[in-house]
């Protein structure tokens, strides 16, 4: 997994981010360190069901795509 | 005084007075931000600007859930359902925190107003926009190639819009929620009821022709306007909730139901607010647990204890006011595409408070300093999401918060305040450039306070731009005296956008029990309607019978004139300006109408008074001032100059005819086209081998008379021009049914509107950039020196129109110390005692403009006026560069 899944990852933009932890400024697309931990996003819930590579539903019912962040949703349950 | 002849060259750097020579004069030291904010500025040069789908993916879910729902509350669903699920963040050593999106320079697009734009070039939709003209400003638009702008698609980013970086992974998903819009956006309804309109064809080839920069209802239906963060301030979120639920309860199952449903809009939105507040809270909270360092874990746990507050309260503090305001700010940026929501006078709103934290001692000089440095760089971090055409061609990447300073108080005296005093010092130790600012000046303000206003602008920001107070006062007072506005009324005025003279209100603030009148906006946007029409452009209509001569497309009917005189010419230039006003006014009109409609604004309108009392969004009249629509032109001065140059040239002192005239135009003076070269430049246009045979011809355009001179030939037809615009606006109607007003500001259209322009009769060569701003000379053509410039400017009326917009370029040198602080202020107040409305500076030695384009790496910080707005020089096109480097520079005043 990469930097962009990881719950300490803070974007500052699409390429870069800063580590919560260390404070390190860190590439989005590089591999993650030791102290990785998944960041909820769509992918990572049961409600997810995919369609293609970067599509799918949520509930079989919405759209929704796997790589969106889902901290904010009241219904994402870890899978 | 005539306009002296002009030289065949066209020099690299114009001057009025010695040409500087040896090093490249720097601007005078400037001070240091805080350790906090040298971090935080380093880490924005090293930030990208980022679109995200968060936002329009949830808005556009909770829309599609409640088809059927009434609009105005569906809207407000779907608002707060976005709101909600932003993803916060917070960035280490922020003292004002939240943004519009999740990145630094967060920003998205809304589909919901228009969607063909980001499309692939290959997709339906955007070839549909692109023959209907919607995007023809686009293909012409240069956008700067460095500094945050994400010009090119790399590894997992693509690029957008020109500007703004995407993850790939979201691409595919954004690309089918524009669909879920198409045929339901503002864009697509408007343009299906705009073709009712008689004339729409003309309106299409206007479009396509960049005679017309772009459609307003859909692209940036809100800003040019101030913000009002009275009910906020003394009601808080929960107040205003209440005031809501108490309206509801009024006005339901009575006439005029959608007082109803818009109270319970609000009320619905403002939950979308709190948990979008109370979600940074969280964050904020999450942050302080994984932190170290104890002051910066005790800071986000004060800042987490801040937002909890606010989320339902009124603020306590100075420091919760700040982050009050800016919440409501976003909010708004967040509701619809903005350019130019202006702060307003904030160091007068926020006044009260800091007044009160001083005098508890809980706040000093220093902190105060550094939470402004902080706004300043929040203001900063803003991005608009918009096309191609408008964030670079139009906006140059800016979203001109214009914060004002100075002006009157209700009873009419300064209103300057030791607040803004700061505001101006951390403006220059934190020289972002957002927000700008403008000086309101008024011969009632202290000279400490003029004078810092000075040691500001001479360190190079471009800002504070040097405001007429009193002829702002006298165009308002004509525009909105028929809605009962009185002189107190007046004086609560400000900038909206980059130089958008605008309305506003005393509001009642009650803090200890003592009543504080704070200057507010009260009108919408205040620059909407007829966005930018090249003048040159017209005339180049006018000499070639209704062709654009680029394209070879008819635009206009052919006006059947032999034009064998200067007042035949004038007719019907006349004939084709009004023909193209009043087409554009009714299909903007129109989407105008389908926003406030499908769109309408729920945040705005229940910050502006008096919405939340008589239960009216703004599209609904509920603002307190309604005259609010405007034509904005651009060239004037290449306009005018290419009139003086017709009538001097061909009918006066005929030196050739009209005939030969126009084959110069089409043999652009011997120049190879730009477009041919790929140069747009002022000064890099390169000779075909037919040069000679156009010389001597091109000589008499260039030595006809030119404005800024004081020339009285030139400068009457400038008056003419002046006195003939702003009448004949008055002849449309805006969707309030109020009469029109004539705006004059270029902002960066002189750059794309110049390229599809072909050479023009005062020797300006085809595609090239076109003067900026409104009173701006042609750069090298005013040769006089600066009060002769002043003369000209001033040579009408002001008060007239909603603006006028005068740029200056000063050596470093001319101003130096005290002497020339003192001199520099005198010069400013000779041009707004003749009547000015507006004049701003770059202070700074061209050569170091020059440098800057060919070392950008060692510039990432330098910031340059362009016309009403200051921004990073890297992030500027080149068009607009080579334009500011050409403008004379004075190295004598």
């Amino acid at each position: 997994m990469n930097h962009i899944d990881c719950k300490y990852y803070l974007a500052t933009d699409v390429f870069n981010g800063i580590c919560k932890r260390t404070k390190d400024t860190i590439l989005a697309d590089a591999p993650a360190c030791e102290d990785f931990e998944k960041v909820a996003k769509c992918r990572h819930c049961v409600h997810y069901s995919e369609d293609d590579l970067y599509t799918g539903k949520c509930k079989n019912l919405t759209l929704a795509y796997p790589d969106m962040k889902a901290g904010t949703c009241a219904d994402f349950t870890w899978n | 005084m005539k306009s002296p002849q002009t030289s065949m060259d066209s020099p690299l750097y114009n001057y009025f007075g010695p040409r500087p020579e040896g090093e490249i004069q720097p601007r005078e030291v400037k001070r240091e931000p805080s350790a906090r904010i040298a971090r935080a500025r380093q880490l924005y040069f090293d930030t990208k600007s980022s679109a995200s789908v968060e936002f329009p993916y949830w808005y556009t879910r909770k829309w599609e859930e409640l088809d059927g729902e009434i609009t105005m509350v569906r809207r407000a669903e779907a608002l707060k359902s976005a709101f909600s699920h932003i993803t916060p963040t917070i960035f280490p050593g922020e003292l004002l925190v939240m943004g519009k999106a999740h990145y630094l320079r967060g920003s998205y697009p809304m589909p919901w107003l228009s969607e063909a734009y980001f499309m692939a070039q290959e997709d339906e939709m955007y070839k549909e926009a692109l023959e209907a003209g919607k995007i023809s400003a686009d293909k012409v638009t240069t956008m700067g190639q460095g500094g945050g702008n994400v010009t090119k698609s790399t590894g997992n980013v693509l690029s957008i819009a020109g500007k703004f970086g995407l993850r790939k992974e979201e691409m595919p998903v954004l690309l089918q929620i524009a669909r879920k819009w198409f045929n339901k956006s503002v864009d697509d309804v408007g343009h299906k009821y705009e073709q009712l309109v008689p004339g729409y064809k003309e309106k299409e080839e206007i479009m396509r022709a960049v005679i017309c920069m772009f459609d307003s209802g859909y692209t940036l239906p809100q800003g040019r306007e101030v913000m009002n963060y009275y009910y906020p301030l003394q009601f808080g979120i929960e107040g205003i909730r209440k005031i809501c639920k108490e309206k509801m309860q009024e006005t339901a199952g009575y006439p005029d139901m959608d007082r109803m449903y818009f109270y319970k809009a609000i009320n619905i939105m403002l939950e979308g607010l709190q948990s979008w507040i109370r979600n940074h809270a969280g964050e904020a909270r999450f942050m302080a647990s994984l932190e170290k360092d104890e002051t910066q874990a005790a800071e986000y746990l004060d800042m987490a204890g801040r937002l909890d507050w606010l989320a339902e309260n009124p603020p306590r503090t100075f420091h919760d006011a700040l982050q009050l305001v800016w919440i409501f700010h976003v909010a708004v940026l967040n509701e619809d595409a903005i350019s130019g929501l202006s702060p307003g006078r904030l160091g007068q709103v926020l006044y009260p408070y800091w007044k009160r934290d001083v005098e508890n001692g809980i706040l000093n000089r220093e902190r105060t300093l550094e939470l402004l440095e902080c706004m300043r760089m929040k203001f900063t971090e803003l991005d608009c999401f918009a096309s191609m055409g408008v964030v670079g061609g139009v906006l140059s990447g800016n979203t001109f918060n214009n914060l004002c300073i100075g002006g009157l108080t209700k009873d009419g005296n300064s209103a300057a305040n030791e607040l803004e005093m700061l505001i101006l010092e951390s403006a220059i130790t934190n020289d972002n450039p957002q927000p700008t600012l403008s000086l309101l000046y008024d011969e009632k303000l202290p000279d400490e306070f003029l004078y810092k206003g000075i040691e500001c602008t001479k360190i190079g920001t471009g800002y504070p731009a040097w405001v007429n107070n009193r002829v702002a006062m006298d165009f308002l007072l004509n525009n909105y005296k028929n809605e009962g506005m009185g002189l107190e009324e007046v004086r609560a005025w400000s900038i909206g956008g980059c130089l958008e003279t605008s309305p506003g209100s005393w509001m009642p603030l009650e803090l200890d029990g003592v009543v504080h009148y704070i200057p507010g906006g009260s009108a919408p946007a205040t620059s909407v309607g007829v966005h930018f029409i090249s003048l040159p452009k017209v005339l180049e209509a006018v000499l070639f019978d209704g062709l654009d001569m680029r394209t070879g497309r008819r635009v206009y009917p052919s006006h059947g004139l032999k034009l064998e005189s200067y007042d035949l010419v004038w007719e019907a230039f006349q004939k084709y300006f009004s023909l193209t006003v009043e087409v554009l006014t009714l299909t903007n009109n129109i989407q105008h109408d389908i926003w406030g409609k499908i769109s309408p604004s729920i945040i705005n309108s229940m910050l502006k008074p008096d919405c939340l009392e008589t239960g009216k969004d703004i599209s609904r009249k509920g603002s307190r001032y309604n005259r609010t629509f405007n034509v904005e032109i651009c060239g004037g001065v290449n306009l005018v100059n290419s009139l003086a140059s017709i009538r001097k040239n061909v009918f006066e002192d005929q030196n050739f005819t009209l005939d030969t005239m126009r084959k110069a135009i089409v043999e652009n003076f011997g120049y190879i086209p730009a477009p041919e070269t790929g140069s747009y430049s002022l000064t890099e246009q390169r000779k075909t081998n037919d040069y000679g045979n156009w010389l001597k011809i091109h000589k008499q355009c260039l030595d006809a008379p030119k404005y800024g001179n004081s020339d009285q030939y030139v400068d009457s037809i400038f008056k003419e021009w002046q006195e003939w615009f702003s009448a004949m606006c008055e002849n449309y109607r805006s969707i309030y049914d109020e009469p029109l007003y004539s705006c004059q500001i270029s902002v960066s259209t002189h750059g794309p509107m110049g390229a599809v322009t072909m050479a023009t009769p005062d020797g300006r060569l085809g595609g090239t950039t076109f003067s900026d701003g409104s009173v701006s000379a042609y750069p090298g053509t005013d040769k006089n020196g600066p009060y002769a410039l002043f003369t000209s400017a001033s040579c009408y009326n002001h008060a007239l129109s909603q603006n006028s917009q005068l740029n200056m370029k000063i050596h470093p040198s001319a101003i130096q110390g005290r002497e020339g602080a003192r001199k520099f202020l005198e010069l400013i107040k000779a041009y707004l005692r003749k009547g000015g409305f507006h004049v701003q500076f770059n202070v700074v030695d061209s050569r170091m403009l020059k440098d800057a384009q060919e070392h950008p790496e060692n510039y990432r910080g330098l910031m340059v006026r362009v016309a009403g707005f200051t921004q990073y020089w890297v992030e500027l096109g080149k068009q607009i560069q080579d334009e500011v480097i050409a403008r004379t520079e004075y190295t004598t005043i």
